[in-house]
């Protein structure tokens, strides 16, 4: 396909020399005339050094003008490396080789430092993963998107100001005449990733890279931000590079995909095609792993674990009118301290053998609510009962919850240590009966933490926290920093060892496709409070609170 | 304008106990300062005289604000080496000090910014290695023997001057100017590769930030990244460290005074230390050390002049 | 453990302390002449193969007064960051790990102190102290301790918030547990950092002190001592002023070099 569309762009070239194609609309879609982008045996590669490794495989793809075109794999896979190959924007150190990169008549391979400069930023746009670490902190969110125009128009100051702040409306910012003298760390995340894009589509570039543009955000505002990039690309007929690791928001915006896998692309097609049809096995896997509500039929989610709670009776923890209030930091040398509260008022109970969830977006109170329950927040007010239930914990980060410092074997021992297991021969015995359990091979002993991939550590997290023999577990974001495969493989093992353990657990997730998967009940939680508990399969058939249908709209088809 | 109101409060406060530990430090010395100054002239008639003469058979409270209040009239009493009011002796040498120190600063910000910016730009070249090189062989010379070397190669093999032919400045400026290059140099040489080598390390930090590839994405020039997006960024941390450097400068020329002969502050200081001539001493610490939280002062509001995100 | 040990800066670095080291460790056994032997006949002979460094006014063999004057240095610099070290570290962990009213006016010190040159707060011990070896060690011990403090400080409230610590607590890990046998060796490498830099500002505060006629005090030699007497000197005998001057500088450099690496 892409040869004949390679072909197809010299010709168009050969024909209008410099010419620029007008401008298109998304509808107007011939094969071939409108083609904006050809890539023809593109590689990146660290030459050098004892690493040397292509990071990108000589792979070839094209794009129509006005298309949507995402690119999907796994972290490492290769499709950030080929964005920033296209724009030019390599780090020290590598070096991109390409047959040809055509784009909008020229061919990037041949183009002047400073040609290309033009094209950055006038004809071809990026917006980044992170908003905050994008922006340059200390000048005002206005200041950086006018220097777009700056650099790319001859406009007055005045002009400038007023397309910019037109920029800003049309990204969706509110008052964003006040937002134009604002600095990064005033606004918030969502309003960050706006004025991103209004910096990127100012100069109405032909093509805009979106690299992971709504990973680092809520659900909710992920929705909005991928809304508003359809938007942009409707109306300007701009075309769009969407990167991203999720299914899910590839699914919801893209025309066409490519599937990468180490640095090569696996497979192509329309967005129908990859989904109803995958032909490669790692889309497969990939199409698999991802935790779907719409995908899994409701007979393996409820037969196989959740059921109504009706089957679990006895009461293992009861939570009454919890409360957490946080003191603020104090305003100067004799200010007040201000105290909010992240938790307000909640109750409810954990049955003995279900697995609890607790869903809801960072910062409402979840991770503090589960804080409380281990004990590791004092200063709350109400009653958790009963006082001696001492649960075990298992943190998002499998970085961070393993002592960098420590061997596997002595982080599992450990607890037994305060146990009082005295002999070193028993601890041990003990320590590569879990290792065994939690499916790691037993010489893993001896390593430290950073030998293990993310996964293998979440496994010895989990291994550390069976060890005392708790009989609740409470699960924070345990799948949320691993790639999809490795969360699928957690799950399951989650799974099994509740079943021969008779745990129970608290799960607590952002992630709705997660917590459909593996609870029995879930609560709904947003600025502290607790407004909907359900069964995971009714909450969806029928959400009682207007943030759950909120949460639930915004979770990608 | 609150901001200035409470740091100004701070600012007096932290004056007020900075006076009070220098005050109170030189109470608890072992041995009768009286006793001690005497010497072998001490008998007890004559150090009865002494203790009525200075105000020490009095409380300690008393003589605290009997000293503040002197001090804030600039009064710091009498000094018992050279029978002058120490505040006499003070204005006589302050100058020397403040010249070396200015022209120290001047030597260190005109030189190590450009070559810290130069050496991060070409980093991991030729330039860089041998910037970063001759920087760390710097830091570790102490100032003193910098002097030492200076003098050697300077004064005594190439005659660019004459070691310990100081000139005071109100009989011959300009041969008062020449002299003083070249403490200037040993004081200035070792903090010139300290910053250096922070603004190296600050400006390669935010060069791998990704504000910077935003930069670039918009079609900037790697200068205009450099100098519109980065620099503002590098400099700030770099701000502190001058106060710090400042402070050090002070200190260095305490004893690049002695190496050079220069009848300065640190020259009286020690000199005042070696003869226990306590009241020349108490006052020069207070001086320093009120020239020290001053510098922090304006530092805290140039900082956050250039940096939006301090609230 | 960190895998640019092998970098030139390390290797080099490695090299002169060692050499500097084993310099030093002779020199308290043995060195060719006695340190204060004078001999009048060889009053500021320049260095020959009886006497490499040359010899003093007094006829003393610069060799071996930089042997033994080096060692008196070294002694105070590690007395100086062993009390510096320990305390602060003890200070910084405590104030790090609980926080509090006690942390915040111990910080408040702390910022106060740390902003003033080390070597104006050892000038202010030495004038109430009286000069001496002793009074050195302690007056420059106790100034480091900030610095030392500070640093544990820092590193310990990064890293009391690691998920590895909440997991501890969870398993009934007792505090003062945490404090040292998790949360410590965490802290080594740039522990380790501190102290080498603690070490170098200590020989250059002491050569600072006793060039001032401050610190050591004779007949003990130290490397400050000795160029604040060759100075007089200069112009007749350069290397009395040179091979103590040198030593320094090699110690510093090759310390900083290390540490450059490691840290």
């Amino acid at each position: 396909m892409s040869e004949r569309m390679y072909e197809n762009i010299q010709e168009n070239i050969r024909k209008n020399p410099g010419g620029r194609p007008e401008k298109n609309t998304g509808e107007n879609r011939r094969e071939g005339s409108d083609l904006l982008l050809a890539v023809r045996n593109l590689s990146v590669a660290f030459p050098g050094g004892k690493r040397e490794a292509t990071v990108v495989d000589t792979i070839s793809f094209s794009l129509r003008t006005g298309e949507v075109l995402g690119i999907v794999g796994e972290s490492g896979s290769g499709k950030s490396m080929t964005a920033l190959a296209l724009m030019g924007l390599l780090k020290k150190g590598a070096v991109r080789s390409a047959d040809a990169i055509l784009f909008d008549g020229k061919d990037l391979n041949r183009v002047s430092a400073e040609e290309y400069r033009d094209i950055r930023g006038r004809s071809m746009a990026m917006i980044f993963q992170e908003p905050m670490t994008s922006l340059n902190p200390v000048y005002t969110v206005g200041n950086q998107v006018e220097e777009m125009l700056k650099l790319h128009a001859h406009l007055s100051k005045e002009e400038r100001k007023q397309k910019t702040i037109q920029a800003f409306e049309e990204a969706g910012i509110r008052d964003s005449a006040e937002v134009w003298g604002k600095y990064p760390h005033q606004l918030s995340g969502g309003q960050r990733q706006r004025v991103m894009i209004a910096m990127a589509m100012i100069c109405e570039p032909k093509l805009l890279i979106a690299d992971e543009p709504t990973t680092a955000l809520d659900v909710t505002i992920q929705a909005r931000i991928l809304a508003l990039i359809k938007k942009l690309n409707r109306e300007h007929g701009t075309a769009v590079i969407l990167i991203s690791h999720d299914l899910g928001v590839i699914r919801n915006i893209c025309d066409r995909t490519l599937v990468m896998y180490q640095g090569k692309i696996v497979e192509r097609g329309s967005i129908e095609e990859i989904f109803s049809n995958p032909k490669e096995n790692y889309t497969r896997t990939l199409l698999d792993a991802v935790p779907g509500i719409h995908k899994r039929d409701d007979a393996k989610a409820a037969g196989a674990y959740g059921t109504a709670a009706a089957e679990y009776r006895d009461i293992l923890v009861s939570v009454r009118d919890l409360t957490v209030a946080y003191k603020g930091n104090k305003e100067g040398l004799f200010g007040r301290r201000r105290v909010t509260e992240a938790v307000s008022h909640i109750d409810f109970d954990i049955y003995k053998g279900e697995i609890l969830g607790l869903v809801g977006e960072s910062g409402c109170g979840k991770s503090t609510t589960a804080k409380a329950i281990a004990g590791l927040i004092d200063s709350y007010t109400g009653t958790i009962t009963p006082d001696n239930r001492k649960p075990q914990m298992v943190f998002q980060d499998p970085y961070g919850s393993l002592n960098p410092c420590k061997t596997i074997g002595w982080i599992l021992e450990e607890p037994l240590k305060m146990q009082g297991m005295k002999r070193a021969v028993d601890r041990v015995a003990k320590a590569k009966e879990l290792l065994a359990e939690v499916g790691l091979p037993v010489e893993y002993a001896a390593r430290y933490p950073r030998d293990l991939s993310g996964g293998q550590r979440q496994r010895v997290a989990i291994a550390a926290a069976l060890i005392t023999g708790p009989q609740l577990l409470i699960l924070d974001e345990p799948v949320s920093a691993l790639d999809v495969t490795v969360q699928a493989q957690i799950l399951d093992l989650l799974q099994r060892i509740r079943r021969q353990h008779n745990l129970t657990y608290l799960f607590i997730s952002h992630d709705m496709n997660v917590i459909y998967q593996i609870c029995d009940r879930v609560c709904v939680m947003t600025q502290g409070t607790i407004v909907e508990t359900a069964a995971p399969r009714e909450l969806i058939a029928n959400p009682k609170h207007e943030y759950t249908r909120q949460l639930l709209a915004s979770v990608p088809e | 304008m609150k901001y200035l109101v409470k740091k100004l409060i701070t600012l007096i406060i932290t004056l007020l106990l900075v006076s009070c530990a220098a005050f109170i430090a030189f109470q608890v010395i072992p041995g009768d300062s009286v006793t001690l100054a005497l010497g072998t002239d001490f008998t007890e008639e004559a150090a009865e005289q002494m203790r009525e003469e200075l105000g020490l058979n009095r409380s300690i409270p008393a003589r605290f604000a009997d000293w503040m209040a002197g001090a804030v009239r600039g009064d710091f009493g009498t000094s018992s080496q050279y029978k002058q009011p120490v505040s006499q002796l003070i204005a006589d040498r302050l100058p020397v000090t403040i010249w070396l120190a200015v022209l120290s600063m001047l030597m260190i910000t005109v030189i190590s910014v450009p070559l810290g910016i130069l050496a991060a730009k070409s980093s991991g070249g030729i330039l860089d290695r041998m910037i970063t090189l001759i920087t760390q062989i710097t830091m570790a010379i102490p100032p003193f023997f910098l002097g030492i070397i200076l003098t050697l190669v300077c004064g005594i093999l190439l005659s660019w001057f004459t070691p310990g032919k100081y000139v005071a400045p109100d009989k011959d400026f300009s041969a008062f100017l020449h002299y003083m290059i070249f403490p200037a140099m040993a004081v200035s040489i070792p903090k010139i590769a300290m910053v250096v080598k922070f603004l190296r390390g600050s400006v390669l930090r935010q060069l791998s930030l990704d504000y910077v590839r935003t930069a670039r994405s918009k079609g900037n020039k790697e200068s205009a990244v450099l100098v519109r997006h980065v620099l503002k960024n590098a400099l700030i941390p770099v701000v502190t460290f001058l106060a710090m450097v400042t402070a050090d400068v002070l200190a260095g020329s305490i004893i690049i005074e002695q190496v050079f002969n220069l009848p300065g502050l640190g020259r009286l200081l020690v000199v005042s230390i070696s003869n226990r001539d306590f009241a020349v001493v108490q006052a020069i610490i207070l001086y320093i050390a009120f020239v020290v939280v001053l510098i922090n002062f304006l530092v805290d509001l140039l900082y956050r002049w250039l940096d939006p995100r301090v609230e | 453990m960190r895998q640019k040990r092998n970098d030139f800066n390390y290797r080099v670095g490695k090299v002169i302390v060692c050499a500097v080291v084993l310099f030093v460790l002779i020199g308290c056994v043995y060195t060719p002449y006695d340190p204060n032997g004078m001999n009048g006949a060889l009053k500021n002979a320049a260095p020959s193969l009886a006497h490499p460094f040359g010899t003093d006014n007094f006829g003393r063999d610069v060799l071996s007064r930089v042997m033994k004057g080096a060692g008196t240095t070294f002694f105070v610099g590690l007395c100086t960051v062993a009390i510096g070290g320990i305390i602060g570290t003890l200070l910084g962990a405590v104030t790090g790990y609980y926080g509090g009213l006690f942390d915040e006016i111990l910080m408040r010190l702390n910022d106060g102190l740390t902003s003033f040159p080390s070597i104006l707060l050892a000038l202010v011990f030495v004038s109430i102290l009286g000069p001496g070896k002793y009074n050195i060690i302690l007056a420059l011990g106790i100034i480091f301790i900030p610095s030392f403090a500070r640093v544990v400080r820092s590193e310990y409230i990064t890293q009391k918030q690691m998920d590895y610590v909440k997991n501890a607590k969870l398993m009934g890990a007792s505090d003062f547990r945490i404090m040292f046998v998790h949360i410590l060796p965490n802290t080594r490498p740039i522990l380790l950092s501190s102290l080498t830099i603690g070490f170098n500002n200590a020989v250059l505060a002491e050569a600072g002190m006793s060039y001032l006629s401050l610190g050591v005090q004779p007949p003990d030699a130290s490397l400050g001592r000795m160029l604040s007497e060759a100075q007089a000197y200069l112009f007749s005998a350069p290397w009395v002023a040179l091979a103590p001057g040198i030593l320094i500088v090699l110690t510093v450099l090759g310390f900083s070099m290390v540490n450059e690496d490691a840290g």
